[in-house]
């Protein structure tokens, strides 16, 4: 195979400069024998993606614990590039996450580390797959802080905070905030878990957020005699219907 | 500072109590008046009569106390430096010439009415000095049963003082510049070599807050290599009084708090602000830190504050105050112990 020739595109993500200076200390001493290139480098998660989806990198060396975005939601949202890289964690001391690793056969790298393991992880990293984004997902208990929706070859983050809906339509869910509306393949019931502490389900294909309720209205079709409850959100036009099952939350929230 | 043996570690709960400790003496006040209550109780035949005693047990009660209790407050650094059965013998002995004392000058005072004998002389003496034996069996009774806590606060203390993200972190961090800058490298080592050696010191002696400050200026120097600008660093020490003794290892976890929970987690950094300073006769440390509250993420902290608050208990009982002030953008640990210097 020819794509084994090529050399590594290795890129580290790292919000401490001494850190990242080790990396690159140790990666050049890995090239010696391994061919590799290091493709980029970031202090943020945020600052990573945006390099990532300029530069294709077959290796992402991502830090755990950083500001703005930790490096698991980060590892998350490059699993759905194109080509996701092959991701290994490093992290000085955190046993709850090591133990997770170890039990999905995630790499990782533990600092101080160590030249040796370097090399192991970079060379197992050529014959490895991605790991599924589900996996990635049980690593913590925290949801995520952003969805990632990927806009011609970028990637836009939007903070769920901002999101007040989000809707099942066909093969996609739309993510409807006050100005915008993204699409994103993921799956609504994944979803709800996931952020069960700000949605709330109002009907088969439909969460909206709690805090962002104004108030119910009963709404009569015109065709059908029978008149149901919607929700309105603060700063959006439309009613969204609640389904006969979900009507109980008309009680509870109002 | 009291001479401490440091190899045997229980020896440390069979000591005097602080007979300067505001906790101390008002447990000591509580005890002896309680058990003249009680007395007093035994004896009255009627509420009057009960009310009677007491009155005229006070009139000799309270004297000999108080003049105990100075005596005791004047002497507390010789006391201290007997050991425990020789301080126990000079104590004892002490509240019987007192009680001996009052009771001969004063007694005619007290029992006129019944008029004074020898014996009454030597109930008196007995009597206090009963009283000494069961309050120096509170204290050293209490010393012990709490005794298990001081030894699982310092194990604690340990553990949860430096933490060990820092200490893998720093190393990470010294390997990452010691091929570009190895004198910086250097530097770095010593101040862990000298940060570990306080952490694992036996810490029961106090130290200069001087020495407390350099400490913990180590400490930061070595978290602004890793944090680099994102840290930065607000001192005020211009009123502190660097011959304040204060238990070791205070000021540094408190900062470790600082930036472990609130310069961290922010993209852009933050200042922390430290305050000491002296007014009266209380010592102030005071550290505020920006803080951005993100879920639940706080019990680690509370942890480590939970340990130094336990420290505080246990060295100056209710003479230190800890309380915390926290807002929806920064959180602010605010101690106040006795202002001690050193005296020998």
């Amino acid at each position: 195979m020819s794509v084994v020739e090529l050399p590594l595109a290795v890129f580290v993500v790292d919000d401490e400069p001494p850190a990242r200076n080790r990396l690159k200390d140790l990666l050049a001493d890995c090239a010696e024998q391994l061919p590799l290139t290091l493709v980029g480098e970031a202090g943020n998660g945020v600052e990573a993606l945006d390099k990532l989806s300029e530069v294709h990198a077959d290796v992402v060396l991502i830090d755990i614990r950083m500001p703005q975005m930790d490096g698991i939601e980060l590892a998350q949202h490059l699993n759905k590039l194109h080509k996701p890289p092959i991701i290994v964690f490093t992290t000085a001391y955190d046993s709850y996450a090591v133990n997770a690793f170890e039990q999905r056969a995630i790499d990782y790298l533990l600092k101080p580390i160590r030249l040796g393991r370097l090399f192991e992880a970079l060379t197992r990293a050529r014959t490895a797959v991605p790991v599924r984004s589900e996996v990635l997902q049980e690593l913590t208990p925290e949801p995520r802080k952003n969805l990632s929706i990927h806009e011609r070859g970028k990637i836009v983050l939007v903070p769920i905070e901002q999101v007040l809906f989000l809707r099942a339509e066909l093969k996609y869910i739309t993510v409807r905030t006050v100005e915008n509306e993204y699409l994103i393949e993921e799956s609504l019931i994944a979803l709800e878990k996931e952020f069960a502490a700000r949605f709330i389900r109002i009907h088969r294909n439909c969460l909206v957020a709690k805090e962002e309720i104004e108030g119910f209205e009963k709404v009569a079709e015109t065709d059908n005699s029978e008149a149901h409850w919607a929700v309105r959100l603060k700063g959006l036009p439309e009613l969204l219907p609640i389904s006969r099952r979900q009507q109980f939350i008309v009680k509870e929230f109002s | 500072m009291p001479k401490e043996r440091s190899i045997n570690q229980n020896n440390i709960s069979d000591a005097l109590p602080n007979f300067r400790n505001l906790g101390v003496v008002l447990r000591i006040v509580l005890i002896v008046n309680g058990l003249a209550i009680f007395v007093a109780m035994t004896q009255a035949a009627s509420i009057q009569d009960l009310g009677q005693r007491l009155l005229f047990g006070s009139a000799y009660l309270q004297p000999v106390l108080i003049s105990c209790l100075l005596i005791l407050y004047i002497l507390k650094d010789i006391l201290r430096r007997l050991d425990y059965r020789q301080g126990w013998g000079a104590v004892l002995l002490l509240v019987a010439a007192v009680s001996g004392t009052i009771a001969l000058l004063g007694g005619d005072l007290f029992e006129s009415s019944i008029g004074y004998s020898a014996f009454q002389l030597w109930q008196h003496i007995v009597v206090s000095v009963t009283v000494a034996v069961i309050t120096l069996g509170y204290f050293r009774f209490r010393a012990h049963a709490l005794s298990p806590a001081v030894a699982s606060a310092r194990l604690q203390a340990l553990q949860a003082r430096i933490r060990p993200h820092f200490l893998f972190n720093t190393i990470n961090a010294v390997l990452g510049i010691v091929r570009s800058d190895p004198k910086r490298a250097e530097g770095a080592l010593e101040d862990m070599a000298d940060l570990f050696r306080m952490a694992m010191a036996d810490n029961r002696e106090l130290v200069t807050l001087k020495r407390e400050v350099e400490l913990s200026r180590q400490y930061l120097a070595l978290e602004q290599l890793r944090l680099g600008d994102r840290l930065a660093i607000n001192w005020q020490t211009e009123e502190m009084p660097s011959d304040a003794l204060i238990p070791p290892l205070m000021l540094q976890p408190l900062l470790e708090n600082a930036v472990y929970h609130g310069i961290e987690p922010m993209h852009e950094g933050g200042e922390i602000t430290i305050k000491l300073y002296r007014s009266g006769k209380d010592m102030h440390l005071d550290v505020y830190n920006p803080y951005q509250t993100q879920g639940n993420k706080h019990s680690g902290n509370e942890m480590a504050l939970m340990n130094i608050r336990e420290r505080l208990l246990l060295q100056f009982d209710v003479e230190a105050s800890y309380s915390v002030d926290s807002g929806k953008d920064y959180y602010r640990v605010h101690i106040i112990i006795p202002y001690i210097r050193e005296e020998y």
